[in-house]
């Protein structure tokens, strides 16, 4: 029922609702409340001074962006909310709804949005002054200070052979750098699989990547350069080192919330943590057909915060999270985009096209007969990538919602 | 109020077609077409989904 606010299990009214958390899925989650008609208070704190960006773009177009860097910004919101910026959240009493935030104050809550994102992993050093040397890549700030590194075209060793690495040493080559990659895995292979690891490998080395293929396994400093070491013995100089090597969830101002599952901040398939507090994007634990997990992408965070949103107001009445991932990287000169569950087995079925890094429509098909399409140098809509997926039409109608006595 | 579409940003992920059908499609090229620019009120939150949703904000409403 929507516009209804009191969710179920809820004796109160939603008067107020704090989302804590300005990436894409805080404000995601604020433009759904209000599209819902939540119409009360709601304010967003985010330890970020600037409005929420798109973050997918920092390793891709935002690295090459002439002039001025345009490509990460989003239109403006319209959810009209309180926004407290540059403001950290350092602790949650959910027995009395209330979050303490770093500059001292209380915000009392009805109801919580957890969007507080991830954090980038840095490598392990032992010599505090090798730090100044790495950079990572996550928030806009990050993204600035990498441009303004590599305009030198120093020499760069990306550690971490994930897409975001691959993104970072394809912009840094097309920058003029010289880039060597740490990876112990095949770059790419844990998250596309073997067929298509090889893919995007031959078009790295054929753009001029070197591999050290190698995990590094600490950082330092040698005549004011830095050094990462190898856990083959060996070492890689450079002039600047830039780790891609994972996140870790924002969950530490949760830590003695009682909210947390084994460390984890985990939700119902409706992305509720209890009925009063919903949990979304690349914090969150959800489950999906793969188990429960984070899935830390783009569209998940938004799917995830459509959800969590109206589970929020509606309760048990608003529909379950129906994710379908949606992956996509640009490197190297390839624009891969897939739909279905990564990473992929075997070799695929063309549809369009053949083996190499031509343009090609390629499916696979997983053990429980899920499929997942994948468009390499090849403009298609998500629509149709998803229908090539998943292709025979769903045979079971979602049953009508029934209604939850409030 | 006016969809206004940034052809060159556009990437072709056709995001916004997912939550926003009945406004625009991308068209056998991948190319995005806008069927509807001038949105109704209640066209108006499709509109600003599909805005939302483009990870290179090639959308935007005026």
């Amino acid at each position: 029922m929507p516009g209804r606010r009191t969710p179920p299990g809820l004796t109160v009214q939603l008067e107020r609702i704090v989302v804590v958390g300005h990436g894409i899925a805080g404000l995601t989650a604020s433009d759904s409340l209000r599209a819902a008609g939540f119409d009360g208070e709601l304010t967003i704190v985010g330890d970020e001074h600037h409005a929420p960006y798109s973050r997918p773009a920092l390793s891709k177009a935002a690295l090459l962006d002439a002039e001025e860097m345009t490509s990460h910004q989003l239109p403006a919101s319209t959810h009209e909310a309180r926004e407290l910026l540059g403001v950290r959240a350092l602790q949650l009493d959910p027995g009395l709804k209330s979050v303490v935030l770093d500059d001292g104050s209380i915000l009392p809550y009805d109801g919580l949005v957890v969007a507080t994102g991830s954090r980038a992993r840095r490598l392990a050093s032992a010599d505090p002054a090798a730090r100044r040397h790495e950079l990572t890549l996550r928030t806009l700030e990050d993204a600035l200070e990498l441009r303004r590194r590599i305009v030198d075209k120093p020499s760069v060793v990306v550690v971490g052979g994930g897409a975001l690495g691959m993104e970072i040493a394809s912009g840094c080559l097309a920058a003029g750098c010289d880039v060597t990659l740490a990876s112990h895995r095949q770059p790419m292979a844990q998250q596309l699989g073997r067929y298509l690891s090889e893919v995007f490998l031959a078009a790295g080395l054929d753009h001029g990547l070197r591999l050290a293929p190698s995990q590094a396994v600490g950082l330092r400093e040698a005549d004011g350069h830095p050094l990462v070491e190898l856990a083959d013995g060996s070492r890689l100089a450079a002039d600047l080192v830039v780790s891609a090597i994972g996140d870790i969830p924002n969950t530490g101002w949760l830590a003695d919330s009682g909210i947390l599952t084994n460390g984890r901040l985990e939700v119902d398939s409706r992305s509720r943590v209890r009925p009063d507090i919903v949990a979304a994007g690349d914090v969150a634990a959800f489950p999906t057909a793969r188990g429960v997990g984070r899935i830390p992408l783009w569209t998940s965070a938004i799917e995830q915060s459509k959800t969590a949103a109206l589970a929020l107001l509606n309760g048990d009445d608003a529909p379950e999270l129906e994710f379908r991932p949606y992956f996509w990287t640009e490197q190297f000169g390839l624009s891969l985009k897939a739909s279905g569950f990564l990473p992929l087995e075997g070799t695929p079925e063309f549809l369009e096209g053949g083996p190499g890094g031509g343009p090609a429509l390629m499916r696979w098909t997983h053990q429980d007969s899920s499929g997942t399409a994948v468009a390499l140098n090849y403009r298609i809509p998500i629509p149709k990538l998803r229908r090539l997926a998943n292709p025979a039409p769903a045979l079971v109608e979602t049953p009508a919602l029934v209604e939850t006595p409030a | 109020m006016e969809i206004i579409l940034d052809r060159p940003r556009c990437e072709g992920h056709g995001l916004c077609e997912e939550v926003a059908p009945q406004l625009m499609h991308l068209d056998d090229d991948g190319e995005l077409v806008l069927d509807v620019v001038h949105v109704d009120e209640g066209q108006l939150e499709a509109a600003k989904q599909a805005a939302r949703v483009c990870p290179v904000a090639a959308l935007r409403l005026a």
